[in-house]
């Protein structure tokens, strides 16, 4: 099976050289394509020097434009699974042959590597109120309970990535899980660590916390039945 | 407020409601940009339902009637939706151009990456 990490980057000059060599030391065998989100730091420079494994974005777009771009480029290149993987260092590259051992054997649409699903863990603070909240509106949309829906380590198989390329307003966000398992998909979770990002700042701040989280919950509760 | 006036309302955020699931449905508007218009259906259906809100805040500014504060409110609302989208379109002009510069310099050859000048005012949240 054909992998690919997407990597979306925006200012992650400080962890994103530290990240690749992790992930190729890991993962020896898993191609990733770095997409550079418009950084105002020096991020397009190493980008650049990646060769056919970096995209310079012009202009800032956004995260879900950001990681659209390389669905884009796991589509046209014939990928079977891509992994969504964040450039600060959050995620560890070791869950992910465990989670392509899994879509394959499964035959899942979106595997969830997960923070809390050994139950050891469960959301705290502003951030897991968030969560929890997102993951009951799932349980009461769909029936189906997804312990860390706003995990931002995803794997997506075939047919995700094409819609990815192809959909429009299809984000790489909880809402997008809802709508899968809505229509019968299949998204299952695996348990893993993360850690804290290793340096850099956070896309979020507090108007981009409001509107992501109306656009989450409007999207699951109200027009998830219309799209 | 009248009952003819609260039922104008309702219908109003109704139709409100149903345009913007409508766009959705045909893929003519982003999630994110119809966060306002079905915040706003809500609020009036709950004025509609519950009058005494607006009657209430109407005593209490100075208000002649409840309608006339209602279409005071509907109408400051809509300035400054107005604005902002005034200024969501510079941006889009701005990065419209700032595209079309960088698809030009690729013509040329210039492969290097873009310079700190883009992005600085850019919405990051889309």
């Amino acid at each position: 099976m054909k992998v690919l990490a997407v990597i979306p980057a925006y200012n992650e000059e400080e962890c994103l050289n530290d990240t690749l060599a992790k992930l190729a030391a890991t993962c020896p065998d898993i191609d990733y394509v770095v997409v550079n989100d418009g950084s105002k730091d020096s991020t397009g420079a190493i980008v650049a020097g990646l060769g056919s494994s970096g995209i310079n974005l012009a202009i800032n777009t956004g995260l879900a434009s950001a990681f659209r771009t390389g669905m884009k480029y796991a589509y046209r290149n014939d990928y079977d699974a891509v992994v969504q993987f964040d450039a600060d260092g959050q995620h560890l590259p070791e869950y992910i042959p465990a989670m392509a051992q899994v879509l394959e054997q499964e035959d899942a649409d979106i595997v969830i590597a997960s923070r809390f699903l050994d139950g050891t863990r469960s959301p705290e603070g502003p951030r897991g109120m968030g969560s929890k909240l997102i993951s009951s509106l799932i349980a009461a949309t769909t029936g189906t309970r997804i312990t860390d829906p706003t995990s931002g380590m995803r794997m997506y198989n075939r047919s995700m990535i094409e819609q990815f390329a192809k959909r429009f307003d299809f984000a790489p966000e909880p809402d997008t899980v809802a709508l899968v398992l809505r229509r019968g998909g299949k998204v299952v979770e695996i348990p893993a660590e993360m850690q804290d990002r290793q340096g850099g700042e956070s896309y979020l701040n507090i108007t981009s916390i409001i509107t992501y989280m109306s656009r989450t919950c409007l999207s699951i509760l109200l027009f998830q039945w219309f799209r | 407020m009248p009952l003819q006036q609260r039922l104008l309302l309702l219908c109003g955020a109704l139709v409100a409601m149903l345009m913007v699931v409508n766009k959705i449905k045909k893929d003519k508007i982003l999630m994110v940009d119809s966060i306002f218009w079905v915040v706003s259906s809500v609020v009036m259906m709950v004025v509609a339902a519950v009058p005494e809100l607006a009657i209430a805040f109407s005593h209490i500014l100075g208000f002649q009637s409840p309608s006339n504060f209602v279409f005071f409110c509907v109408v400051g609302f809509l300035f400054v939706k107005v604005f902002s989208d005034s200024a969501e379109i510079s941006l889009l002009k701005n990065r419209v151009d700032e595209l079309t510069q960088e698809l030009a310099l690729m013509d040329v050859g210039d492969t290097s990456h873009t310079d700190e000048t883009n992005g600085s005012d850019q919405d990051e949240s889309r």
